[in-house]
């Protein structure tokens, strides 16, 4: 009885941040309009625009083979997958042992790639620069996660994510500890990079030259571009629980009373709207990298890293 | 078992006898797959036998050489695992050549001569696992590599595969007087090279012999294996040969360079001090960087594939250089964790490399062309090609639920509990390896990107391409098993895990783990550090892709599709000049990494005789040399010629001169020592 | 008894197939160098034999028959097809005239007892009377090989120089392992085989088998 309703919460976690993430996506856009003095569109409006792109008629390019239109439902599938595994509201839960955080990396990059092979499917050059810019930035930004995931192995002696939640909450000095805030630092830097927001990618460009993510996806529409981008708000919403609920666990519920779930969502609603906030702040401060500067902001995230691993090693 | 290796031996030996009598008919061709998947089939219930039981076969024939002990084969749960590895390269392998030899009816290569040696190859190979002497397995690696240079020199009618040849043929047998130095010092002059005596023996040898031994080891096996900076034969030895025969180099033969490692210094040696592994781990890393990054900057299908197994060795040599470090420090559980994940990588790399070279063989056959500039398009033309080779490039890439991915896990999760390592300076080297180890898996996948895209995807850039048909069936099952093969490694890891800890059980001292690392279907590691279940996501992964158009469909959602022109601000029309091409493709990460690449850059402008404001043409030349050609082997082989020219002036072009050298030299040694 | 009889047939038969390799280094014409090889290996084939009997060393009965086949049988029989394809010749002007030769020969002989004199006087076995000359036949066997100038006379300065060794092993340890023994005579079959070809390349590049003439090809 309890392991089905324990079932039963982990499938809600995983629909809740299904929906909240275009919420999250349209919150940030209103917050950079205010900061720049625009009224901005309404942080419910991504819902619209997905609700009328999976209403329109889908024009494909007739270079295209199955491949493009297998790719975004790899995408989303694969995105959801990793969804599952992340503690958004509870944690321990039973799809925990599924996969730890190495698997949730890999789980985007399976996402990614199929996105990457999409991007040169239609046989068009700016697909292709979409694809090669978006796989180095992808590649470089790898060791500096695994690296972030090793420092928080070693202060929280796991690496799946339910029991690094757990284990912090039952120390709260690590969460303090030199080791998780450069880790915290670092893994900040490689979710602008990884979920295309400035100063990576510009999330809102009409120019194609400077597209990253975007110039990927040029070709798609439709409910295929519905879903791809239901995705990417998806990958996002799943950036910031991480750093929201692996640095700074509290909220997050360990048993399932109503007042501890009630009291998760609230939390979870404040964390992830002040990390939103972060980040807004963050691309309205800075200018859009040159692509051939991304590489040395990306190495400056390893060596935060690199430094977390080796303070929670020789302070351990 | 005795029928099984009788069965094995007997099944290649018909198979090189059907290549001789027949070898350019289709019966032949046939006949010598036939003989060479009966052997590989029977060589892998072996191994399987072997491993299933625990009981080690053996069989020795003193009496055959009458120096070193003779013929003696012996096969234990490693050298079974490694057999079992030859097994599942070399059936697909087989199958797949029985179509693809075909192309050598024409005459352009000795379709007899293939035959024999492809399958004397696969014996001497086999027999290196089951190997008990040092005779034996110096004998059989020695066959090895000479069945194997017949193999890389098929098509020797081409300059450049006769190149190939001598590099291979050279960079062997240099490997193989670091390995009769070892092997010497183990030996210490005994006459039984039994490899019972030599494991005593080992545990009196000096530690300086030790440090001796172990580095000729590490230098003569990782030069077959193919590490940095010894793999300058592999990039072009492996596209030299016909596709099926590189399959086998990548899948397989460069294992037995892993075997030999960890048969001489886990098993005789019985690891040693920590910078043995420390050594292993920082070559591993150094190949995987470097392989990769010279991956990405090859447009040549197969040399691409190449730089690859160079990268994935480095792998595998992270997994055991790990083990290594764990075992110095008595830490039994994670070493045994780091060399199961290298093992696994071993049989993983064997599967998908193999599949990735069958399907860029396909390509070859069906465009005649390696050079990725001229492909595009054939995911139309060649579907079922085109699918094998993703599953290959998925699984390479590292990205679940496939094979690649379980095995890389494994050997994060045993880097990770490097933190137990009670010396912090030798453990702050373990999160280097992780991010360097991650960041070769980032470079795998754009590089793979790459591949299939631009060979397959978008349209065809050349006439070859556009013309291309797909493979024949042969060729089309070999591919399919090992798809297969990859998918089933991936999914139904936690039976694989259990295996690889009862091969590894009592080697060098470790405990048997093979109920430690699996719990149904999860694998874990210990101390709870980490827990994952391909089988799982594998599954959860096809369910919500079946779920998802589902979902759509209920909604009413799915319209249909139009087909129109793509995007180009306005222009019409879509040719295949404005398709990326795979140098532009890799292009951002050339410069990235340019102070490794060194690119040579060259731009010459021809301006308008009358005007400099208008252009006649451009010329721009970029090539990549990799530094170690210049910097190791050219002043090597400079040096080398130089003292042969010196040496020329003794040949006086007398033919009587020679024969007067020999005679004197003869009676002056014979005097020297009956007298003095 | 019979051992006594065994060595004295032992160095009986040495000393005859010691004396047909001298024979050779006086005769001119290629015919009689190939009739004194085949003599010579019909001896050794026979000796063979009386070493297989004596010593009970069965393998050398199967050693002895292919010594037949390959050295009384088919090697001289195509080395006269050679020579009949590239004209037999007549070895006129050797390095070496006869009477040199006579004299280096019997230093040769000599040296050879010197550098066997330890082994013979520490042997135990009863052949070790004919140890010394066979030492001399593969010295004789080597100095035919330097001082004739045509190249077919050189490879049966090869031969009986192979003979010498194979006498060598015979006597000094009552043969050689079989596999050896085997892998010996297919080095010797190779061998010629080898040096046939190169005899027919010689003399179609340069019309004849004189080897002084490969200096030409000096780089």
């Amino acid at each position: 009885m309890v392991l089905t309703v324990e079932y039963a919460l982990e499938v809600s976690q995983a629909v809740f941040g299904l929906a909240l993430a275009p919420f999250l996506v349209g919150f940030v856009r209103w917050v950079k309009a205010r900061l720049q003095n625009r009224r901005g569109a309404p942080p419910w409006q991504l819902y619209y625009e997905l609700a009328k792109l999976f209403g329109k008629e889908v024009v494909v390019s007739r270079e295209a083979s199955w491949l493009f239109y297998f790719a975004p439902y790899v995408v989303f599938a694969s995105t959801l997958a990793a969804a599952f595994l992340v503690p958004l509201l509870f944690a321990p839960l039973p799809f925990d042992g599924l996969g730890d955080l190495l698997a949730v990396v890999y789980l985007l990059m399976l996402g990614t790639f199929f996105l990457a092979l999409a991007g040169l499917d239609p046989g068009t050059a700016f697909g292709g620069m979409g694809s090669s810019r978006e796989m180095t930035v992808a590649a470089i930004a790898e060791p500096t996660i695994a690296v972030a995931i090793f420092s928080l192995a070693i202060g929280t002696g796991s690496t799946n994510l339910g029991r690094m939640v757990t284990l912090t909450l039952d120390n709260p000095a690590t969460a303090i500890s030199p080791g998780h805030l450069l880790a915290f630092a670092a893994l900040f830097i490689v979710a602008l990079a990884e979920t295309g927001r400035l100063p990576v990618d510009n999330p809102a460009t009409h120019l194609e030259l400077t597209m990253i993510h975007e110039a990927m996806i040029l070709e798609y529409s439709g409910r295929y571009l519905a879903l791809i981008e239901w995705a990417a708000a998806l990958k996002f919403m799943i950036f910031l629980s991480l750093l929201a609920n692996l640095f700074l666990p509290w909220g997050v519920a360990t048993d399932f009373s109503p007042v501890t779930i009630s009291a998760a969502v609230v939390a979870f609603l404040l964390k992830v709207g002040c990390l939103g906030l972060l980040i807004a702040f963050t691309e309205t401060h800075v200018a859009k990298l040159r692509l051939f500067r991304v590489p040395e902001l990306l190495g400056v995230s390893f060596v935060l890293a690199l430094l977390a691993v080796t303070s929670s090693l020789l302070l351990k | 078992m005795r029928a099984l290796f009788l069965a094995m031996l007997i099944a290649y030996s018909l198979g090189a006898l059907a290549a001789l009598a027949g070898g350019r008919s289709a019966l032949g061709r046939r006949l010598v797959a036939l003989g060479a998947v009966a052997g590989s089939g029977a060589g892998l219930a072996l191994g399987a036998a072997v491993i299933a039981t625990g009981v080690p076969f053996a069989l020795s024939f003193p009496w055959l050489l009458p120096l070193g002990g003779g013929l003696a084969l012996r096969l234990d749960s490693l050298g079974a695992f490694f057999l079992v590895v030859v097994g599942v390269g070399a059936i697909p392998a087989a199958v797949y050549g029985a179509g693809y030899s075909a192309a050598y009816e024409d005459g352009r290569a000795s379709l007899p001569l293939l035959g024999v040696m492809f399958n004397l190859f696969l014996l001497t190979m086999s027999l290196v696992t089951l190997a008990d002497n040092v005779l034996t397995f110096l004998l059989m690696w020695e066959g090895m590599s000479l069945t194997s240079y017949f193999l890389v020199i098929t098509e020797s009618e081409d300059e450049e595969v006769r190149d190939a040849g001598l590099w291979y043929l050279a960079m062997t047998h240099m490997g193989l007087v670091l390995l009769l130095g070892a092997f010497m010092l183990l030996t210490g002059g005994a006459v039984s090279g039994h490899f019972e005596d030599l494991r005593g023996r080992a545990v009196s040898l000096t530690p300086g012999t030790r440090d001796l031994v172990y580095l000729l080891a590490l230098l003569g096996f990782g030069s077959k294996a193919g590490i940095v900076p010894l793999h300058v034969w592999l990039p072009r030895a492996h596209p030299a040969a016909p596709s099926h025969v590189s399959a086998l180099l990548s899948g397989v033969m460069i294992k037995m360079g892993v075997y030999g490692l960890l048969r001489v210094v886990l098993d005789l040696l019985g690891g040693g001090p920590a910078w043995w592994g420390g050594l292993v781990l920082g070559v591993g890393v150094v190949s995987a960087l470097l392989g990769v990054l010279y991956a990405l900057m090859e447009h040549d299908l197969k040399r691409l594939l190449a730089f690859h197994s160079v990268e994935n060795i480095g792998i595998i040599l992270i997994g055991i250089g790990a083990g290594l470090m764990f075992h110095r420090y008595g830490l039994m559980s994670l070493a045994a964790l780091g060399f199961i994940g290298g093992l696994y990588h071993v049989i993983n790399h064997a599967a998908f490399k193999s599949l990735l070279f069958l399907g860029a063989g396909s390509v070859l056959y069906a465009t005649g062309t390696r050079n990725m500039e001229e492909m595009g398009g054939l995911i139309k033309r060649m579907p079922w090609t085109a699918i094998f080779f993703l599953i290959g490039a998925v699984a390479i890439s590292a990205l679940p639920p496939l094979n690649g991915f379980v095995s890389e896990w494994l050997i994060f999760q045993s880097l990770l509990g490097g933190v137990q390592i009670p010396v912090p300076e030798v453990a702050a080297v373990m999160p280097v390896a992780v991010g360097l180890l991650a960041l070769t898996s980032g470079l795998t996948a754009a590089c793979f990107v790459k591949a299939f895209g631009i060979t397959f995807l978008a349209l065809p850039r050349s006439l070859k391409a556009a013309e291309a048909h797909e493979s024949p069936w042969s060729m089309r099952l070999g591919m399919a098993g090992l798809g297969l093969g990859c998918i089933g490694l991936g999914v139904a890891a936690f039976a694989v895990v259990p295996v690889l800890g009862r091969v590894l059980a009592g080697l060098g001292g470790l405990p048997d783990t093979r109920a430690e690392f699996t719990l149904n279907v999860f694998l874990h590691t210990p101390s709870g550090l980490g827990q994952m279940s391909p089988t799982l996501m594998a599954l959860g992964l096809v369910l919500l892709l079946g779920l998802l158009p589902s979902v759509l469909w209920l909604f009413r959602l799915q319209r249909r599709r139009r087909l129109s022109d793509p995007w180009g601000c306005g222009r019409v029309g879509q040719t295949a000049r404005m398709e990326y091409t795979a140098t532009a493709f890799a292009e951002p990460l050339k410069r990235v990494f340019a102070d490794i690449y060194r690119p040579m850059k060259k731009l010459t402008v021809d301006f308008h005789p009358r005007s400099k404001y208008f252009v006649q043409s451009i010329e721009y030349r970029s090539e990549i040399t990799p530094w170690f050609d210049q910097a190791l082997y050219r002043p090597f082989l400079e040096s080398a010629t130089f003292v042969a020219k010196q040496m020329r002036r003794l040949q006086a072009g007398s033919l009587h001169l020679y024969l007067l050298y020999i005679a004197v030299v003869l009676i002056v040694l014979l005097v020297f020592a009956r007298w003095f | 008894m019979v051992d006594t009889l065994f060595s004295q047939l032992t160095t009986l038969g040495s000393s005859i197939a010691l004396l047909f390799g001298i024979v050779l280094l006086c005769r001119y014409s290629f015919h009689a160098y190939v009739e004194a090889f085949r003599w010579q290996s019909l001896v050794l084939a026979v000796l063979l034999v009386v070493v297989g009997y004596f010593g009970a060393a069965s393998e050398l009965y199967l050693v002895a028959a292919v010594f037949f086949a390959l050295k009384v049988v088919f090697i001289p029989h195509y080395l006269e097809r050679l020579a009949k394809r590239v004209g037999a010749p007549r070895e006129i002007q050797p390095y070496v005239n006869v009477t040199t030769s006579l004299v280096v020969a019997a230093v040769l002989v000599l040296l050879a007892y010197g550098i066997m004199r330890p082994v013979v006087q520490a042997g135990q076995l009863p052949t070790r009377g004919g140890l010394p000359l066979a030492a001399g036949l593969i010295f004789v066997g080597l100095f035919v090989i330097i001082s004739r100038k045509k190249a077919l006379t050189q490879i049966v300065g090869f031969l009986v120089l192979e003979n010498g060794i194979a006498l060598l092993a015979a006597l000094g340890a009552f043969g050689i392992p079989l596999i050896v023994e085997l892998g010996v005579f297919l080095d010797v079959l190779m061998g010629f085989l080898v040096m046939q070809v190169f005899v027919y390349q010689i003399h179609g590049t340069f019309e004849s088998i004189d080897v002084e003439q490969l200096n030409q090809l000096r780089h």
